[in-house]
């Protein structure tokens, strides 16, 4: 029943590939009758080729662009998911024109809602990572309502939808998890955000990708704010030794100290700073009972006493330090944690780590099933397995023990 | 026997490439108490020449003296080179020395001067003995006797030896090893290997060696029980200084303890006072108190190394009483004399700090509460400055206490083993969850062949300076076992 609507979709790749515009604006001119015609639920991947088509012919300029937003939303309201899940791509593409749309007249927060139910539209489940991750990451970056995204960034990604891998560019995942980072960033979620952009640093890569770069500056920032310290990359992270020959870590934080350099991070960097010192009065913690508020300041360089005491006041006030200030003769009293993990609430937190861990740990053991069952990787281990034969005697010895 | 020989590959002949104690710390010794006639006379060969030249690059008032010994004792040698370098520093001792008309009188004495006489005939001399040398090995090759070729083998390295030429006495030395017929002559051949190894200092080498001689199959049964213990005894000098060398302080203290008096006999390499030194330090760094007492104070055979050192005694007892203060001026005392030893002056310093370390801790250990005054006391220190050493420690996790820097008390700090097995618990936890989590991510990224390539249209101004162009790279091929 679809041929009809297969030929037009072809017609109008073929000819956007083969770019000759001018016939398929005719093609479209008819389009959009027959886009009238065509039921958005039943027909949902001619409508699809169909809004892409006429979207991406931006310098035409004759396409109405008021109507977009419209149309859009009304396909992702209405569309039917199994037939647009057979052609990600351009469903994809759809999205990402809207996203670019939205960007160019100012309006990204628009976006966010539509871009939610598109994604869970295509998703076949939760954790799965689709191209158009990016795009809503990226509206709520730039609406500044980071809310929204968290539910996806907060889901782990088991699993990468088509459109994103295979010899497509990386691009839409790079800018899934270097947003992601900067929304972590901003919530102040530091450990996340580490994640995230330890992931872009991490990714396979025969070049490096400005957005690796620009992940890897923010990853040592937001790496010195949580611990003080650059934590070292893993082993299967090969390239980042090519970005550091680009960019010694020291070379870096300095070039972003300056003011007037035209890198962005200079909130991050104030935050470092002033992570610092905090990082340093932790450590007096550890070793202090007392100390007088200006051997504080003098151990942690501070400018004086008064600097000193507020930074501890913060502290204790966001609870990352316990202590009291006596005023009088100008000393602090570091105290212990009273914490004393016999809460209910310890035992809460407790079992929910282990489940996950538990939850995790069962994945990993599915993955390992599938991979045994793999015909390709049987394959690989029987054919090993015949060439240990004729070695020596002694080895296929141990084979068959085995 | 046999077959362990030709079982496993020469691999001999690698050059010595991990010198990496070529920081040459450029400090002075202004008034050591060092009487160089007695220390020279303890070592012979290299280790002599080597040890002179430390000192006379490093205390200038005893260079002149120091390079003059060293001249006399390289006229014994064939080594016209080194001579030559000596004779150069000399000079450059005499000319920088500033005090003209001494050094005037002196050089009118008994300053030497260049023999180029010597010179010649030496090299002349050294020639043809190399050739003779070489003519026999030919011919013993020829008339492939085993023994006489190991010989062979061994007076060739002997001979570049006496010429100073390391790598090449090297090589003749490990050739050998292909000649040896019995346990005998394969430790041996370890010992000549060490040795050079040594003055090479190439110190992985010589652990190498050392336990390839150990490992010699009847290395128990070589007939004569002393010179059996006195093989021991040097192959555990030997490791001992690779180990000091390479800063493992703990195991060459093990390696110089476990040295015998009666045969310690190495004058190529260390003297027995040397032996009593690197190993009392090293101890006394790295020993806790129960070991300290057990393996060198009630040491039957290290208490003779001791004897040798009597100051190092002192300080190994007032270490144990706990008398702190004296053992640390006392340590202060030789001080200058040990940083004139070449061996040992470059780890000077983090031993007597891991040395003061440990008194700190040794000190507190017993209790709940100390004054830091007295401490300070104790140490020869102000109170500020035990304070920021204390800080250091405390941190490093030596010592479990907190500082009360009001009433100046250090205090134990009682660790309640729950709270922090339950931190370290959850840590470890969610540890676990993100390596988890980053590999399944990972797992997924390699099954949709993600990677960052050279598509050259929107990768980035980056991508245009990768060498492979798009059309070269393959995705990557699936990954049976990912990661």
């Amino acid at each position: 029943m679809a041929s009809p609507l297969e030929q037009f979709v072809d017609n109008v790749r073929t000819m956007s590939a083969s770019g000759s515009f001018r016939e398929l604006c005719e093609v479209i001119g008819k389009s959009d009758e027959s886009l009238e015609t065509l039921d958005i639920q039943q027909h949902s991947l001619g409508v699809l080729a169909v809004l892409v088509a006429k979207f991406s012919l931006q310098q035409g300029g004759d396409v109405d662009k008021s109507t977009m937003f419209k149309q859009i939303h009304d396909f992702i309201t209405n569309c039917n998911g199994e037939q647009v899940r057979f052609s990600p791509e351009l469903y994809a593409e759809l999205c990402h024109l809207l996203t670019n749309y939205l960007v160019e007249i100012k309006q990204p927060i628009r976006g966010i809602e539509i871009l939610k139910k598109a994604i869970r539209k295509i998703q076949l489940f939760d954790s799965q990572l689709t191209s158009i991750h990016a795009d809503l990451c990226q509206l709520c970056l730039l609406s500044k309502c980071m809310k929204p995204a968290l539910e996806f960034l907060d889901t782990d990604v088991t699993g990468i939808g088509s459109e994103l891998g295979g010899n497509n560019d990386s691009k839409h995942f790079l800018l899934y998890y270097y947003y992601g980072g900067m929304i972590y960033t901003a919530m102040k979620n530091y450990d996340r955000a580490l994640y995230f952009f330890e992931v872009v640093v991490t990714v396979p890569a025969m070049v490096v990708s400005h957005i690796m770069l620009e992940a890897y500056k923010k990853y040592i920032l937001v790496s010195f704010i949580l611990h003080g310290k650059i934590l070292p990359m893993p082993k299967y992270a090969s390239q980042v030794r090519l970005i550091m020959s680009w960019l010694p870590p020291n070379m870096l934080l300095s070039n972003i100290a300056i003011p007037s350099s035209e890198d962005k991070n200079m909130g991050l960097v104030n935050q470092v700073l002033s992570s610092m010192y905090k990082k340093n009065i932790q450590r007096l913690t550890k070793t202090f009972l007392t100390l007088s508020l200006s051997d504080v300041a003098a151990r942690v360089q501070l400018t004086g006493p008064s600097q000193a005491e507020s930074y501890i006041l913060n502290m204790i006030e966001e609870g990352e330090i316990y202590a009291m200030i006596n005023q009088k003769d100008g000393m602090v009293v570091f105290l212990d944690s009273p914490e004393k993990y016999a809460s209910p609430e310890t035992l809460c937190v407790l079992e929910q780590q282990m489940a996950a861990c538990t939850k995790l740990h069962q994945y990993i053991q599915e993955m390992d099933e599938q991979i045994q069952v793999n015909p390709q990787y049987i394959k690989k281990s029987v054919g090993s397995h015949d060439e240990d034969i004729p070695a020596t005697s002694q080895n296929s010895k141990t084979t068959y023990s085995m | 026997m046999f077959e362990m020989n030709t079982a496993e590959p020469m691999q001999v002949d690698v050059p010595p490439e991990d010198n990496e104690n070529n920081e040459t710390e450029c400090y002075v010794v202004e008034n050591p108490t060092l009487d160089l006639e007695t220390y020279a006379a303890s070592y012979t060969g290299f280790a002599k020449l080597y040890r002179l030249m430390f000192v006379a690059d490093h205390c200038p008032s005893l260079r002149l003296e120091a390079l003059k010994m060293a001249i006399s004792y390289v006229m014994t040698t064939y080594n016209v080179s080194l001579y030559q370098t000596l004779h150069k520093k000399l000079a450059e001792a005499v000319a920088s020395a500033g005090l003209p008309d001494v050094a005037v009188q002196m050089g009118s004495q008994d300053i030497p001067v260049l023999d180029s006489i010597w010179i010649e005939s030496k090299t002349k001399k050294a020639a043809i003995k190399l050739e003779k040398l070489d003519t026999d090995l030919k011919n013993y090759k020829t008339n492939s006797i085993k023994e006489s070729i190991r010989r062979g083998h061994d007076d060739l390295g002997d001979h570049y030896l006496d010429c100073g030429d390391l790598t090449s006495a090297l090589k003749c030395y490990s050739r050998a090893r292909d000649y040896c017929t019995s346990g005998k002559h394969i430790i041996m051949m370890c010992l000549n290997v060490v040795k050079v190894s040594v003055y090479l200092q190439n110190w992985a080498h010589v652990l190498n060696y050392v336990s390839k001689a150990e490992g010699t199959p009847d290395f128990n049964e070589v007939p004569g029980k002393d010179s059996n213990q006195s093989i021991l005894t040097r192959l555990k000098c030997a490791a001992g200084l690779a180990e000091l060398a390479t800063k493992k302080y703990k195991s060459a203290a093990k390696h110089f303890l476990a040295a015998s008096i009666d045969h310690c006999d190495y004058p190529e390499l260390l003297s027995s006072n040397n032996v009593a030194i690197y190993g009392g330090l090293c101890a006394l760094a790295t020993f806790d108190r129960s070991e300290l007492q057990k393996q060198v104070i009630v040491s039957s055979s290290f208490k003779l190394f001791l004897e040798l050192e009597p100051q190092l005694r002192d300080i190994i007892f007032k270490f144990y009483e706990s008398k702190y203060a004296s053992c640390l001026r006392l340590l202060d005392e030789i001080r200058d004399n040990l940083m004139l030893d070449m061996y040992l002056a470059p780890h000077l310093n983090s031993l007597y700090m891991q040395i003061r370390n440990r008194a700190l801790i040794q000190y507190f250990s017993p209790y709940l509460s100390a004054d830091m005054r007295l401490m300070a006391a104790a140490f020869n220190r102000t109170v500020n400055a035990l304070e920021d050493e204390l800080m250091l420690l405390i941190l490093d996790g030596q010592i479990q206490a907190r500082i009360d820097s009001h009433n100046k008390i250090l205090y134990a700090k009682d660790v309640d083993q729950r709270s922090t097995t339950f931190e370290r618990s959850l840590a470890m936890g969610k540890e676990y969850q993100r390596r988890t989590s980053m590999l399944i991510l990972r797992a997924a990224m390699l099954k949709n062949q993600i990677h960052v390539k050279n598509v050259g249209r929107d990768t980035g101004p980056q991508s245009g300076e990768a060498p492979g162009s798009s059309t070269s790279l393959t995705p990557r091929t699936f990954d049976t076992v990912p990661l």
